[in-house]
């Protein structure tokens, strides 16, 4: 077993992932409580965001024009199939509205194979001007990037927390969790409030996709798909409800996944984190409703 | 009333997001199977390209693509010569440039004479590691296709599913190895030296500069263990302590990784991997995210890092920092005949090699050189006894890309391309490091090297 020193430098990886992840996170949790769909394709369209902004920096873009474009890309197409396709979905189940989302990434997911071919063997990659600066904390050396992803987890989640609680806007997607039709009658304009929460999710997937190919890997698979496993993991946890306990679970998940990295004998199996921590969030919370069930019906 | 987010709904919808997780896993781990072989693949042959290089070897031009027929100018018209080759290409796993570069060389050979007249009849065939797939396209090839040959193989699983059939039917296969096979059977001969002893040229460099200590990571992928063996000997051999890593790719969790190998080789030790260049480059480039670069003495790389995109993406901080394996010869700045030679048929010829100059191109050419002297030894019918008759004879034959005359043999199994060259990065492009980096013989501590050399000896330094 590694000792306390040889996992230290893992709690600053871990951090800044889990933070990307609770931002994730919580887009899925917004998205699922306005409209009901929960949206896989939120790391496809962050990662075509990503390789966008990679192709521009490459023409010779400045980076911050390319980082916004990838961020704006996200709020663009995820707005664009909200609308297209969310009203049609609006009444169905949850089934199918969140299979179509994974329609939606494997399209994707097959341009940006097509776009961005690897042929060659070259590899594309994003780096932020903050990759190189930092400062050093009891030895560990963290870069400002990490701080900037863990930040932003955490201001993402306390803004949204504040915005659903005291934003009309938020108010309205408040009700519309509780009940939609009740809140279209009350004369919510709901189609709007969607819109919104579609344009919300997607500009936290272009923030992700951007940030975590910087600091994870401009790689479409692990963007497709890591992202939305270990984000929805933290959501699932969050009971796609709670926005606290879907970024306590992110960073946990973020936290578990790097310090298993110097035990030599599970490190193959880190890629599970996400699983087993939903897995066994699920069981205990699934006891407890039993349990209440039992004393209800004793 | 329409209560979508409540209650049962609400638990439905938990159960989608918990089976989306599995399903999105499956699709994540597929793909990771599909870049997990590209791990495998690339440590063995890739070191792929820099398209925008083309210019990079022989800049000077003075040989025509004449120089590859023995009547320049003039169009071979005899019966055809059947030659076959499969390549693995599939998303994230490409290898083709290797055999549309043998496919340029032959046609620049057919346009000058061919082979005694007879020009060279090219099917190259691309698989996408399905073990049923690539037997049937070696028996297509074989029974429909009429080839008498198989120059340009690189596939992932070929040499170990087709190995049996080649020697049932006779064909000596002349291709660019990855897997244990394409080394240990008496039918299949490469240019290249695979993972494994790449990665002990890797790791005999960084030892001989002084490293002590070794932290060998690579990617996650069946034969793992058989790779990690040649390394381990080499090190051990010299009583260096030696770690073994493996990762899941594509790699999701590069700073990690970074820090877990430059904790484990420590100041005065080395990091050595064995990786795709994109899967390496996010290693290093973590590496010099975090500050770690000059953590540990020396970083080290398998041939696929030998490839200038890599140098160029790393920057300067890691010239004469980073060394690499590399299994042919430099090209940027090479202006040999052989160099030129290459350069005119890529121009020429090579309109399907996507990479453009790189180690795939640089073997597909090999192969094909290598193929057409043997080819012009034949005096009788091109059939598959003549052909692969012919390829056991080359012995010691001057490549000009390879540091050792490569010899096929009539062996039980082969490793002809013994002897490597190291590299490092010099702004944005792979120079011969300037302390030993020269033609070096890889150490027969690694058994199977020592094995081979028992029954085909040492063959000298080329030239």
């Amino acid at each position: 077993m590694p000792s306390w020193a040889e996992f230290q430098p893992y709690i600053v990886t871990g951090l800044a992932l889990g933070g990307l992840y609770a931002l994730s996170g919580v887009g899925l949790v917004v998205l699922y409580r306005a409209t009901g769909v929960l949206n896989l394709a939120f790391g496809a369209v962050g990662a075509m965001g990503a390789f966008i902004a990679y192709s521009m920096v490459q023409a010779g873009d400045p980076g911050w024009v390319a980082w916004i474009t990838c961020i704006v890309f996200g709020g663009v197409v995820t707005l664009g199939y909200g609308m297209l396709f969310g009203p049609a979905l609006a009444g169905r189940g949850p089934l199918v509205q969140s299979i179509s989302t994974l329609g939606l990434a494997l399209v994707i997911f097959g341009v940006i194979d097509l776009a961005w071919p690897t042929t060659g063997g070259q590899s594309p990659s994003i780096s932020f001007p903050t990759d190189n600066g930092g400062f050093t904390v009891v030895g560990l050396q963290v870069s400002w990037t990490q701080v900037i992803a863990l930040a932003l987890g955490v201001a993402i989640t306390v803004g949204t927390g504040v915005f659903l609680r005291f934003s009309k806007l938020g108010t309205a997607m408040r009700a519309m969790a509780n009940d939609r039709e009740i809140t279209a009658t009350l004369g919510v304009p709901i189609r709007r409030v969607e819109a919104a929460a579609w344009l919300g999710c997607g500009l936290l997937a272009g923030i992700a996709g951007i940030m975590l190919a910087d600091l994870s890997a401009l790689d479409d698979t692990t963007l497709t798909f890591t992202v939305v496993i270990s984000s929805l993991a933290a959501a699932l946890i969050g009971q796609l409800r709670s926005i606290p306990v879907t970024f306590a679970a992110a960073i946990v998940i973020g936290l578990v996944h790097d310090l298993i990295t110097p035990i030599t004998q599970i490190s193959n199996y880190q890629d599970m984190t996400p699983f087993v921590l939903a897995a066994i969030a699920l069981l205990v919370m699934s006891r407890g409703q039993v349990m209440t069930r039992s004393r209800e019906e004793g | 009333m329409n209560r979508p987010f409540h209650g049962r709904t609400r638990t439905a919808a938990a159960v989608v997001a918990a089976v989306a997780l599995g399903v999105l896993a499956g699709c994540s781990s597929s793909s990771s199977t599909s870049s997990t072989s590209a791990s495998t693949s690339a440590p063995a042959s890739s070191a792929a390209s820099s398209p925008a290089a083309s210019s990079s070897s022989a800049s000077a031009g003075t040989v025509s693509t004449s120089a590859c027929g023995t009547k320049p100018g003039v169009a071979a018209t005899g019966t055809p010569i059947n030659i076959g080759a499969i390549n693995t290409k599939q998303p994230g796993t490409d290898f083709s440039d290797i055999e549309n570069m043998a496919g340029a060389y032959f046609a620049c050979v057919n346009a000058n004479g061919g082979i005694n007249g007879h020009p060279i009849k090219f099917f190259p065939e691309t698989e996408q590691t399905n073990p049923s797939q690539i037997a049937a396209l070696a028996k297509q090839l074989v029974t429909t296709d009429h080839v008498v040959g198989m120059m340009g193989n690189s596939s992932i699983i070929e040499c170990s599913v087709d190995a049996a059939y080649w020697k049932s039917v006779g064909i000596d296969v002349l291709g660019a190895g990855i897997d244990p096979e394409c080394y240990s059977t008496p039918n299949t001969a490469s240019v290249n030296m695979g993972p494994r002893y790449s990665s002990d040229g890797a790791v005999q460099y960084v030892l001989a500069q002084g490293a002590n200590k070794i932290a060998f990571d690579q990617s996650n992928v069946p034969g793992t263990t058989y790779i990690a063996a040649g390394p381990n000997a080499v090190a051990k051999a010299k009583g260096v302590s030696i770690q073994d890593y493996t990762e899941n790719v594509p790699i999701t969790s590069a700073n990690a990784i970074a820090t877990k190998l430059v904790t484990a080789a420590g100041p005065s030790g080395a990091v050595v991997l064995n990786f795709t260049p994109p899967e390496a480059l996010l290693i290093l480039q973590a590496a010099q995210k975090l500050n770690l670069e000059d953590r540990v003495k020396y970083w080290a790389c398998s041939t696929p890092c030998n490839t200038d995109f890599l140098a160029t993406s790393l920057g300067p901080k890691w010239n004469g920092k980073l060394f690499v394996n590399a299994e042919l010869t430099p090209l940027d700045g090479n202006t040999s005949p052989t160099a030129q030679l290459f350069d005119a048929i890529l121009k020429q010829y090579g309109s399907d090699v996507s990479g453009g100059v790189g180690s795939f191109s640089e073997m597909g050419f090999t192969i094909a050189e290598i193929g057409t002297h043997a080819l012009e030894s034949i005096t009788g019918p091109y059939t598959i006894a003549a052909v692969s008759a012919a390829l056991e004879k080359v012995s010691d034959y001057n490549t000009g890309m390879l540091c050792q005359g490569y010899t096929y043999g009539s062996y039980s199994e082969h490793i002809p391309n013994n002897m490597d060259y190291t590299v490092t990065p010099d702004n944005g492009k792979f120079v011969e490091a300037s302390t030993g980096g020269g033609c070096t013989l890889i150490s027969a501590s690694d058994p199977q090297i020592a094995a081979y050399r028992a029954i085909a000896g040492t063959a000298p330094m080329a030239g």
